[in-house]
């Protein structure tokens, strides 16, 4: 039996990591999206659940969510360089010719799309969640004397630049799921005769769907559908 | 035909390597791609020019010593073809051949197209067997084995050692073929016993001999000349964590 | 030269059980004090170096490939004869002896045969255990198909890898040992010559194909696994680099060669398409169970194979040979082909081809049966061919596949030199004239994994082995020789390359020692092959140094040997006057064509002894004598 230290430090522990803890990002990106979903109900919907996340548990609730979500952010970054860094280095020098027959442009640029959003990421907290930039629309307070969620998202969204660089990042996003959710799959070891090209096939369908999900809000409150 | 070769050419381990333009006239359609490697070879001969260095033995696609990229995929283009069973009739008059060696850390180049595969051996010898002396064995009929479970056995147990998987993989990784190893023995009976400390011996065995990790690009399989479905890989994904997680004896 | 068989006494039956128990053994603490030097790690060379290392002793195992998985070997199609009667249709330890002696046309030693039958149950066994994924019925037990020469149903397989998964079952197992620090293992390493110390083995001389140097490797014993020398017909079914350079150096050391003449041609080969063709590619003999081999009726009918109606096509082996037909021996339907062909009915470019046509069986069994059972093999064809065989009938030509000469050896599998030993294609005991198919996998592993962990362990045992270094005389001696035959080979500076001079060398042999031979032929060959070979040392163009890897120089090195062993085989063919087995002598036929052996006269094996340098070889008769069989007519009929 091997130590526990060898078996961590493994390729085949690692890509595990990767791909638990990018199902669980995976799973509260369903969460993170049927929460926006609800500007479309309008802004009492939308900034009373935004409350209610502050205040679930007693306000620690979000604190968990938040120290949760950034280990596996971590975990999964982590990983990701560790295992690029390592695959390139283990395939040397390339061939002057190459022609892919099996993997796509999403497979071969999951660390690009990666770091992309990790890019992403950190202008979209700045932007929503620590008002360090577009501040102009984060010290709204609506009538019940609530952060107006709802007025700082559809003011932001009105401006075309910020709309870009959302649909943009959610393109990115899209493409870094194509390959990433059968592939967690694969990782993880789920395979069945019958099962197995289901998922391969569903995969890259539930990351179009995501990522069209999070490009619905902007492009919605840009065309003047929500909010006008 | 007429072709024009574009070949890898090393002279040692050390040598930086560069590829040479070689134009050939006359090939038959019938040749294999490896006898029109030889008749480039007997005319460099005749030159006094040295010969392209390429392994190769049972030229019947079993034996897995031959191996080259070409035109950017391992074996050539045609699936589940080994490079000695490719043969000329898959080129046209005038193509260009780009003829590479295998590219990976794991399989350092010793001369033009042969490289250094003994890193598959260290593998095998890390796990890839069921421990059995000479003499231990009962009746072969003994143990009753279904015989979808002996197929699929013999699905993995097919590879033929030849490197193609990680010449394809971007990363260079050996997951194909480790995979196939185990398996092919933890489908059987036989290789139960050691299913657990195999798969986990295996893995860190190819890991110290620096090969990538899968990324599921799925390009092994796709240039496996005996096609080994990558659903081996998922397999021995699932045997290593249970057997570092401790839930197996 | 004393050539003792060392065949036990005692009722045929009892001789292995008991010769084991009069072998002297080995303590477990001791063996480790004996080293082993195991040369090939083929299905021999690899049973035998993880076996020897099981029991404890030091093994050394050499491969020149880049690993051990890569033997010949590997490219058995069709299977593995076993005497396990799971069939129950009559098979017995004693019929596969009596198939094996009467298909090797009684040219070979009862004892040795019987006691391959009788291990050949435990092969089996042995792999399954280390996990072959032998074919499956729907039970889960193992199946069976039916082979050439035999009427039973004894024949295990894997697909149509039979080869592979044995030799990777053997390979698995030594890699066991190697990772357990029990075997050294040494790749890319060309082995060049025999070390004989006191008139015993105790080393081989080496040189890395990768560096070009040379050294020896010295031990107790020496197992020379290193296959057979069909390439000396430069076209054949085995792999490029299978060369007699081992054997031959051994027999130039003192060992004697037995029976070189003895070669087989597999009657369902891919005929050749053109004169760069480098190598004969081998459609598994299990063909012939579905396949029916024909050809025209009439000369000159040159119709496509489907236009041809029943009436026109001879399906020659099923009218000559009723009984066995398309099962017929591999030696029979091979000259059957060539009769057709000579007959000028041959098909395809050349006329030197026969049709194996599957229609009926696709009709009969569906197009789904025939693929699994013969799927890779069809998908092989094609890709050689362009020809698709579910449509088209395949074309076939017998071809060069294997050879049951070999180094002389003793009933424990020691040439007459101590301490060397010989398994598998490289020695010539149990195949006679004429080799059954899915025989030769299970003597390679009778030999390793049965026989010599017994007997090599007896010759330990007797005592008298002191120790020896590479710096006594004779390796040292030996070293040097290497040395200055590589030297030699680079130094020549001429003008044609070792292939063509191969290739000139196959043909010869092919013309006048393949097939059929006769006596005007073979004296032809013996002034031919001296002239040529004249011509290659004073000709021989080499590119490149001996200092990296150079696989002209291993190439033209082998081809070297090549040229001396040549000559003995067409000695050997000479002499033999009769018709054997694969040895037929067109002037020793019965009125309609078949084989004529001659019993009084030729029932010996012809061990052949090195005279020295230009001097004839010498030749010892060792008799052969049937106690338990009755020397029959083989009929096939």
């Amino acid at each position: 039996m091997r130590s526990f230290g060898e078996v961590w430090k493994s390729t085949v522990f690692q890509k595990w990591i990767m791909a638990v803890t990018g199902i669980l990002l995976v799973l509260f990106l369903v969460g993170h999206l049927s929460g926006n979903l609800l500007i479309f109900l309008g802004p009492e919907a939308m900034n009373s659940y935004a409350l209610g996340l502050k205040e679930l548990l007693h306000g620690a609730g979000i604190w968990i969510a938040r120290i949760g979500l950034l280990v596996m952010f971590f975990l999964h970054i982590r990983a990701g360089i560790i295992l690029s860094a390592r695959n390139r280095a283990s395939k040397g020098i390339r061939n002057a010719k190459t022609e892919p027959r099996a993997s796509s442009v999403a497979s071969r640029s999951m660390i690009y799309t990666g770091l992309l959003i990790v890019v992403y990421v950190l202008y979209h907290l700045a932007h929503f969640t620590w008002g360090a930039v577009h501040a102009e629309y984060y010290s709204y307070i609506d009538a019940a004397g609530r952060h107006d969620v709802y007025r700082m998202v559809v003011e932001s969204f009105q401006q075309p630049t910020i709309v870009v660089a959302y649909v943009v990042a959610m393109i990115v996003t899209g493409l870094h799921l194509n390959h990433a959710i059968a592939s967690a799959f694969q990782t993880l070891g789920v395979t069945h005769p019958r099962f197995s090209p289901i998922i391969r096939s569903v995969g890259p369908l539930v990351g179009a769907g995501l990522a069209l999900g999070f490009m619905a809000v902007p492009v919605a409150i840009l065309l003047g559908l929500v909010g006008g | 035909m007429k072709l024009r070769l574009h070949i890898w050419r090393q002279a040692g381990p050390s040598d930086q390597g560069m590829m040479k333009t070689y134009d050939l006239d006359n090939v038959s359609e019938h040749m294999s791609f490896l006898e029109m490697l030889d008749v480039l070879n007997e005319q460099l001969s005749e030159r006094g020019e040295e010969p392209v260095a390429f392994e190769h033995d049972c030229r019947e696609g079993i034996c897995g010593s031959c191996g080259m990229v070409i035109n950017g995929r391992p074996h050539g283009p045609l699936p589940r073809t080994t490079a000695c069973q490719l043969h000329m009739r898959t080129f046209k008059d005038g193509d260009e051949i780009y003829i590479e060696p295998w590219r990976a850390r794991a399989f350092p180049v010793i001369r033009d197209l042969v490289v250094d595969r003994s890193s598959f051996d260290r593998i095998i010898q890390s796990g890839g067997y069921v421990s059995v002396n000479t003499g231990n064995a009962q009746d072969g009929n003994t143990l009753p084995i279904p015989k979808v479970a002996a197929d699929k056995a013999m699905d993995a147990a097919a590879c033929i050692g030849c490197g193609a998987c990680v010449a394809a993989c971007p990363n260079s990784s050996a997951m194909l073929f480790t995979s196939a190893k185990a398996g092919h023995l933890s489908m059987l009976p036989q290789g139960q016993a050691e299913r657990y400390s195999r798969s986990e011996n295996m893995v860190l065995t190819m890991d110290a001999e620096g090969f990538g990790a899968c990324s599921n690009h799925y390009e092994c399989e796709a240039a496996c000349p005996k096609g080994i479905s990558a659903d081996f890989i998922a397999r021995l994904n699932r045997d290593f964590v249970k057997a570092s997680l401790g839930t197996s004896a | 030269m004393e050539l003792h068989s060392h065949i036990p006494s005692g009722p045929l039956e009892r001789k292995w059980d008991s010769h084991k128990a009069n072998l002297k053994l080995v303590n477990p603490a001791n063996k480790r004090k004996f080293s082993v030097i195991v040369v090939g790690t083929g299905l021999a060379g690899a049973s035998a170096a993880a076996t020897l290392a099981e029991l404890g002793y030091n093994v050394t195992a050499i491969t020149y490939h880049d690993s051990p998985r890569r033997a010949h070997s590997i490219a058995a199609q069709g299977g593995i004869n076993a005497a396990k009667n799971y069939q129950n249709d009559g098979d017995s330890v004693w019929r596969l002896f009596y198939d094996t002696i009467k298909g090797g046309d009684f040219r070979s030693r009862e004892a040795n045969v019987y006691r391959l039958s009788e291990v050949s149950a435990n092969i089996i066994d042995q792999c399954v255990a280390q996990g072959v994924p032998f074919a499956r019925e729907y039970g889960g037990y193992l199946a069976n198909r039916s082979f050439g020469g035999a009427q039973v149903s004894r024949t295990f397989y894997a697909r149509g890898q039979t080869g592979q998964q044995l030799l990777l079952g053997a390979y698995q197992a030594l890699s066991r040992q190697i990772g357990l620090g029990k075997v050294k293992m040494l790749n890319r390493k060309d082995m060049m010559d025999v070390v004989v110390v006191d008139g015993k083995a105790r080393g081989v001389v080496i040189r890395d194909m990768r560096t070009g140097v040379i050294e020896t490797v010295m031990g107790d014993a020496v197992v020379l696994a290193t296959g057979g020398y069909g390439n000396v017909f430069y076209l054949s079914t085995n792999a490029k680099a299978s060369n007699v350079t081992a054997t031959f150096r051994a027999y130039k050391k003192g060992a004697a060669f037995a029976n070189p003449c003895f070669t087989q041609i597999h009657p369902t080969c891919i005929p050749q398409s053109g004169d760069y063709q480098s190598k004969l590619t081998l459609m598994s003999e299990s063909l012939r169970n579905d396949g029916r081999i024909w050809v025209p009726k009439n000369h000159g009918d040159h119709r496509a194979p489907g236009d041809i109606p029943e009436q026109d096509r001879d399906y020659y082996l099923e009218r000559k040979y009723p009984s066995f037909g398309n099962l017929s021996p591999r030696d029979i339907a091979s000259r059957a082909a060539k009769e057709a062909c000579d007959d000028g009915r041959g098909v395809g470019p050349g006329g030197k081809g026969v049709y194996l046509d599957f229609s009926d069986a696709i009709n009969r069994l569906g197009a789904k049966v025939i693929e699994d059972r013969y799927g890779n093999l069809f998908e092989m064809y094609e890709r050689i061919t362009g020809e698709n065989p579910y449509e088209v009938p395949m074309r076939i030509y017998p071809a060069v596949h294997y050879t049951m000469g070999g180094l002389w050896v003793d009933y424990n599998l020691m040439s007459n030199i101590p301490g060397l030993f010989v398994l598998g294609e490289a020695n010539f005991s149990d195949h006679g004239a004429n080799r059954l198919g899915a025989s030769a996998l299970m003597q390679g592993l009778a030999d390793g994994y049965f026989v010599i962990p017994y007997t090599i362990g007896g010759y330990f045992a007797k005592g008298g082995l002191s120790s020896v270094s590479s710096d006594t005389p004779e390796a040292r001696q030996a070293v040097e020789q290497a040395a200055a035959k590589v030297q030699a080979l680079l130094q020549i500076n001429g003008k044609r390359t070792s292939q063509s001079f191969h290739r000139a060398l196959g043909k010869i042999m092919w013309d006048k020692c393949g097939m059929a031979r006769n006596a005007q032929g073979l004296q032809e060959a013996l002034q031919e092959i001296p002239a040529l070979r004249e011509e290659f040392w004073s000709n021989l163009t080499l590119p490149g140094s001996g200092e990296q890897l150079n696989q002209s120089l291993d190439h033209a090195s082998r081809v070297a040997d090549f040229m001396e062993f040549a000559e003995l085989m067409v000695r050997d063919a000479l002499q033999r006057e009769e018709s054997c087995g694969g040895h037929f002598r067109e002037e020793y036929q019965t009125e309609d064509g078949e084989a004529l052996r001659n019993d009084a006269d030729f029932a010996y094996v012809a061990a052949w002894g090195y005279g020295g340098e230009g001097a004839a070889p010498t030749l010892h008769r060792e008799p052969l004598e049937f106690e338990n069989v009755e020397l029959a007519t083989r009929s096939y009929k």
